[in-house]
């Protein structure tokens, strides 16, 4: 007990722990914003968006636009949260009505290379647009700032995150577990020859619900560009702990894209403690030793 | 039979004459499509012949490449037992974790070997000690007139013809026809008596140790090996070369890699912006070629 203690020496720090328990949080509530929208996608499509990554890096871009370099005031801030949104929701409806949805009955790789192709687009495309150079964008005065949670000091928009997150994540469980629509995206998904059937535009649902995360790929996007470096390479790292995300939680499974962000966030908080030189590893060890174990997830359901 | 011998071997005598009146820029290219060549061969034996795609399979390329990058800069061994290492150590990491791979099926298969992939990839980029962190490893050394890019280019051509025909030679034997057949019909296969996941896992072993080798070629050719070719995105590669040709033919992914090394090359030389023209044409073949460029010709010559 006393090597362990020596070895970890944060586990006798609350101060420590309760930090990094709210960095965990505010990291998985971002990746759940990308992963359930990946995770949705795949549910209904049987689609791998490797694309998913640069969906949230051109959000990262986009509130660069709206933001510049100069400090915005709170409107500013929201108006750019909505931009990157709104903006990439059409950009997803537009992939998927001119290319996605011709490959739907295309063999796996097919589908695998067209997401792929629009990684190889979308990273020049930046490039092109906004220029080599690394971009960020500073956050309104009137929240940078920290708070008093428990007695530790955090940075206000770390908690901002993870309310944002968790509002976010219970306006989506509201739409597709209590209206009219998410009953045909939870059928389409179950059975999409027999909601056609049915009369329903099953067409439309396919391209709404890429839509729709490709809009949430760029919100996360958004949230996310005031806390890093916005450049040409942010959507590669983003797309691969996505998808430990989703193979963790279940492909295919909303509760589950939630469950496996918040163990990854969790992960990757006190990995880097424990094991600053190989952090990085600990989310793919998880997702490894998950699907050799359980391959359909922790909440997936068997196929 | 003959005239594909007969082909082949001509291919191979066109090949030995290739060099002499190019400059060393195009000798490069030629050895990186033979590479490639043999690397989308390997990696469709599991795509082509036995249906699994694999989202990782730049695991075992990397590693191929890693493996003689730290015999050789690192630990001073000799280039020959370096490259006879590699394909070994590919393989061998195939061996043990195709045990896990070749459990799942569909998107469950490729997403494990996607994890392996970042494993490996984290491992190796911040091991700086051993494998040079995101720098990778340079200055390989290839003594006397093997050394030269035309040495090069010779040795390349030997070891990916020799390995091209021992693939063929697999590709048509009682086990390639198993994997072909455990493609097509999982519960027939089994009913006849194919031992169906060793059948897959001795593919992934396979095809990975020649990826192995065509990694090592790679860090010959250019001296140096990248962290990038372990990356996710590297694992594209071999799709991309593997759906280009076409899938179903021995020859497909040859073609598809020679098609995929000279737009790069001829893009590369044209704009900064490569990467888009070719994510652009990748997604233009896909949606207006779904049989690849030699079912594409076949079926307008039918």
């Amino acid at each position: 007990m006393d090597a362990l203690f020596a070895a970890l020496p944060w586990l006798t720090n609350p101060t420590v722990i309760i930090r990094q328990v709210m960095a965990g949080l505010a990291n998985g509530m971002l990746l759940f914003l990308v992963a359930s929208g990946l995770s949705l996608i795949f549910g209904l499509s049987r689609v791998i968006n490797f694309g998913h990554g640069a969906l949230f890096m051109i959000g990262a871009y986009l509130a660069y636009s709206v933001v510049g370099t100069n400090s915005p005031d709170l409107v500013t801030f929201i108006a750019m949260l909505f931009a990157a949104t709104i903006g990439l929701f059409v950009v997803g409806v537009a992939f998927e009505m001119a290319i996605l949805r011709r490959i739907y009955n295309s063999p796996q790789a097919f589908q695998l290379l067209v997401t792929f192709g629009l990684v190889l687009i979308a990273g020049d495309a930046v490039r092109l647009i906004w220029g080599p150079a690394e971009k960020s964008i500073p956050l309104p005065p009137i929240i940078d700032d920290v708070i008093q949670l428990f007695g530790v000091t955090f940075p206000l928009y770390r908690a901002l995150l993870i309310a944002i997150g968790a509002a976010v994540c219970l306006a989506l469980w509201w739409l597709l577990y209590r209206t009219h629509w998410g009953v045909l995206v939870r059928a389409a998904t179950a059975d999409r020859e027999m909601l056609r059937a049915l009369g329903v535009n099953v067409r439309r649902i396919y391209t709404v619900i890429f839509g729709v995360g490709a809009a949430l790929a760029g919100l996360a996007g958004a949230l996310m560009a005031p806390i890093v470096s916005i450049g040409p390479g942010l959507h590669a790292d983003v797309l691969t702990e996505a998808f430990v995300v989703v193979a963790i939680g279940g492909l295919g499974s909303f509760p589950g894209a939630l469950v496996g962000a918040l163990l990854v966030g969790q992960a990757n908080a006190f990995g880097i403690l424990s094991f600053p030189q190989m952090s990085i590893v600990v989310p793919f060890v998880l997702m490894a030793v998950v699907l050799i174990l359980r391959p359909r997830g922790l909440m997936g359901h068997i196929e | 039979m003959i005239r594909t011998v007969a082909g082949a071997v001509l291919l191979v005598a066109v090949l030995a004459c290739a060099p002499l009146p190019l400059s060393d820029f195009w000798i490069f290219v030629l050895v990186q499509m033979m590479d490639y060549a043999l690397y989308a061969v390997a990696f469709n034996l599991l795509l082509g012949y036995g249906g699994m795609l694999a989202f990782g399979f730049a695991t075992f390329f990397g590693l191929g490449a890693y493996t003689l990058g730290i015999l050789q800069v690192r630990l001073g061994f000799d280039v020959v037992p370096a490259v006879l290492a590699a394909p070994l150590v590919a393989s061998l990491f195939a061996a043990v974790i195709g045990y896990f791979c070749v459990r799942l099926s569909g998107i469950y298969f490729g997403m494990l070997t996607f994890a392996f992939q970042m494993l490996a990839y984290a491992v190796f980029i911040k091991s700086y000690d051993l494998a040079g962190g995101d720098d990778g490893l340079h200055g390989l050394v290839v003594p006397g007139i093997v050394g030269t890019p035309r040495g090069i280019y010779y040795v390349s051509l030997a070891i990916v013809a020799l390995c091209l025909w021992v693939l063929a030679r697999i590709g048509s034997s009682p086990f390639g026809l198993a994997l072909r057949a455990q493609r097509s019909n999982v519960n027939k296969s089994l009913a006849i008596g194919i031992n169906v996941k060793l059948e897959k896992w001795l593919a992934f072993v396979i095809a990975s140790f020649f990826a192995g080798v065509s990694g090592a070629l790679s860090g010959l050719a250019t001296q140096s090996v990248f962290p990038d070719w372990l990356d996710w995105r590297a694992s594209a590669v071999p799709i991309v070369m593997a759906i280009l040709g076409g899938t179903q033919r021995f020859i497909g992914p040859v073609i598809g890699a020679c098609v995929y090394v000279v737009l790069q090359t001829v893009i590369t030389g044209m704009t900064e912006y490569w990467s888009m023209i070719m994510g652009v044409l990748i997604i233009g073949i896909v949606v207006l070629m779904p049989n690849g460029i030699v079912g594409f010709f076949r079926l307008r010559h039918e």
